[in-house]
């Protein structure tokens, strides 16, 4: 038997992230946008609301959340504004590799405390050099003593410049190795925020690593471990990313709504209009279709069964659905949507990164089509 | 550093109108910072600079304003008084507080007291007139400004515009308490025309006196500014 509701428990949290999004996030989208300021006191509302570090254990202080729990929250966070969602969920990201690899001393170091006071990690993969290949890092990690030395550059690191831990992939020898390096060690030199094109309230920046001591207790898992930690991290956090991106076409589609729904034009309702209620039926039904793909994504996550082929199909489809509703909403506003008082092109910037960052849809396409080569035939 | 104060400026009109304004959001067409609460029983509001009539909806939390239509046979300001009228309390205020302040400083400082001898009680007596004029400025400044607002603005609250009618009537009393002050006698000696510490009445007064006309200065200021985006939108 299959059954689309949401349990009760998962319905509240709908609710509550809906409540917390219309109070703290939509009515401070345009401003963290337009300042590009990072939303401190809305990740301080959001960790007194319980909506940060979702995924860590219990014992270590956390709710354990299952990931298609999470993608309900972000979807809803998402709406209100991607880039204070990111902001507030960047976390995950570089918790999950402890949560996946870390021992009990490593959890208990580093994610008991995030679950204590207000505090941010980071992912630190991405070089200028290595994006969707990951496999080209280059930054070093080289054996002193009980010691690991590591120099390199970090690129693009989401909430880089707020940090108080990173996850660091670099390399030993041939292979990968994870390591956990606190921001504040002697060498660690943060850029400046990044001005990208969507996403401002994200803090994105530059991190080098000169000589930075790190000890052999922070590394991840064994040495040549950290290929394959990233990219199970992956698994789990892509469902969240393609949530994101429902939650963007969501908000396309409510705006397109109630906009065709009040705009006169030719003496009736836009709406009256089929070329723009066909866009806005064909919005709603992508959507659907994107939230089921990530729903099973998420769900098949939760039942500990591989969802890496599922998590790169919700990814790719929502960031595209995402994409298309943007410039959809934008299109129904008229010259209202290409206005940045209207929130339709921040929509537009916002979507797009969806389709680049954590694997970009390319990516996400090998990836469905690296699992199809294992199967005989498709049912 | 002007990047700064732009910024702690922004963040305080933000905290601002958050606390007291509610939900805001830009008219499409001006740019102005429109308050939520002015929209009428039937989500309906007409932009106070451009004349635009705007339908709002609040979904999920975003203000989705939709244009209906323009005023576009509005009357102007009558004799344009309001704008004429503001620049008495805005030009005359700041020197007045000038002249205070150079008094003050010359008070705390024995060697530039002495220097200004005989001058500072022509100083103090102008600094009074400087700030007669530019409370007196106020009443027409307030009363053009209503003027105004009940023939181009049909007397619509917008948040703009009652702030600025209550700012004034604080101006005045503020303005008007300074004046008392300062023409009893209570701040400036008459003799020396500095002010009198040696009391702690004396100082108390300066001190009242003093506080009333920095608080005048930053709601002049602020009113200003707020007048101004009246005009020209953003």
């Amino acid at each position: 038997m299959m059954d689309f509701r949401l349990s009760s428990e998962q319905q509240e949290h709908v609710e509550k992230a809906r409540e917390f999004t219309r109070e703290w996030i939509s009515p401070n989208a345009a401003r963290h946008d337009r300042s590009g300021e990072f939303p401190l006191e809305i990740c301080r509302e959001a960790f007194k609301h319980g909506l940060m570090n979702p995924h860590v254990p219990k014992e270590y202080g956390g709710r354990a959340e299952r990931v298609l729990d999470h993608c309900l929250v972000m979807e809803e966070m998402c709406t209100g504004c991607s880039g204070i969602a990111t902001a507030i969920d960047g976390n995950g990201l570089s918790q999950y590799p402890i949560i996946l690899a870390g021992t009990h001393e490593q959890k208990r170091r580093f994610l008991a405390p995030m679950t204590e006071q207000l505090m941010f990690s980071a992912y630190a993969v991405t070089e200028p050099e290595a994006g969707s290949d990951v496999s080209r890092v280059k930054t070093t990690a080289a054996k002193v003593g009980n010691d690991y030395v590591l120099n390199g550059v970090k690129w693009w690191i989401t909430n880089g410049s707020v940090a108080s831990w990173y996850f660091v992939l670099a390399r030993t020898g041939e292979s990968l190795t994870g390591f956990i390096v606190p921001a504040d060690s002697p060498g660690i030199v943060r850029g400046p925020k990044e001005h990208n094109l969507g996403q401002h309230a994200s803090n994105t920046v530059r991190v080098t690593l000169e000589d930075v001591k790190v000890p052999e207790a922070y590394r991840l898992g064994a040495e040549g471990d950290g290929f394959n930690i990233a990219m199970e991290t992956f698994n789990h956090t892509r469902p969240g990313v393609a949530a994101g991106a429902n939650g963007i076409t969501k908000a396309a589609l409510n705006i397109s709504l109630s906009y065709a729904k009040r705009r006169r034009t030719f003496d009736k309702k836009l709406i009256s209009n089929q070329g723009i209620s066909f866009k806005i039926a064909e919005m709603m039904t992508k959507l659907d279709a994107a939230r089921y793909l990530t729903y099973k994504a998420a769900w098949l996550f939760d039942q500990g069964e591989d969802n890496a082929r599922e998590a790169a199909q919700a990814k790719w489809f929502a960031a595209d659905v995402a994409m298309s509703a943007a410039l959809d909403c934008a299109q129904i506003l008229g010259g209202y949507g290409y206005t940045q008082e209207m929130p339709a092109e921040k929509l537009i910037r916002d979507a797009k990164i969806y389709q680049i960052y954590e694997g970009a849809s390319e990516i996400q396409k090998m990836i469905i089509v690296a699992k199809m080569l294992r199967l005989k035939e498709v049912h | 550093m002007i990047d700064d104060i732009r910024r702690i400026a922004a963040r305080a009109t933000d905290r601002f109108t958050r606390r007291f304004w509610g939900p805001t959001f830009r008219c499409p067409v001006c740019h102005f910072l429109i308050a939520a609460v002015d929209a009428d029983g039937n989500a309906l509001l007409v932009c106070p600079v451009c004349g635009v009539v705007i339908e709002i909806e609040s979904v999920y939390g975003h203000i989705v304003p939709v244009v209906h239509d323009v005023e576009v046979f509005r009357p102007q300001p009558k004799a344009r008084l309001h704008p004429l009228a503001t620049h008495l309390p805005i030009g005359l205020f700041p020197f007045a507080l000038l002249g205070a302040a150079v008094l003050s400083v010359a008070s705390l400082v024995g060697g530039l007291g002495v220097a200004l001898g005989a001058r500072a009680p022509v100083l103090a007596d102008a600094t009074l007139v400087l700030l007669v004029l530019a409370v007196a400025g106020a009443v027409p400044t307030l009363a053009s400004g209503l003027w105004d607002w009940n023939r181009r603005y049909r007397r619509r609250p917008y948040r703009q515009i009652t702030f600025k009618i209550a700012g004034s009537i604080v101006f005045l009393v503020v303005g008007a308490a300074a004046i008392v002050l300062q023409a009893s006698g209570a701040v400036f000696s008459g003799a020396t025309g500095l002010l009198q510490l040696g009391s702690p009445l004396g100082a108390f007064a300066a001190v009242l006196y003093l506080g009333a006309l920095a608080g005048g200065m930053l709601i002049v200021a602020v009113l200003g500014h707020v007048g101004g985006t009246l005009v020209f939108g953003r």
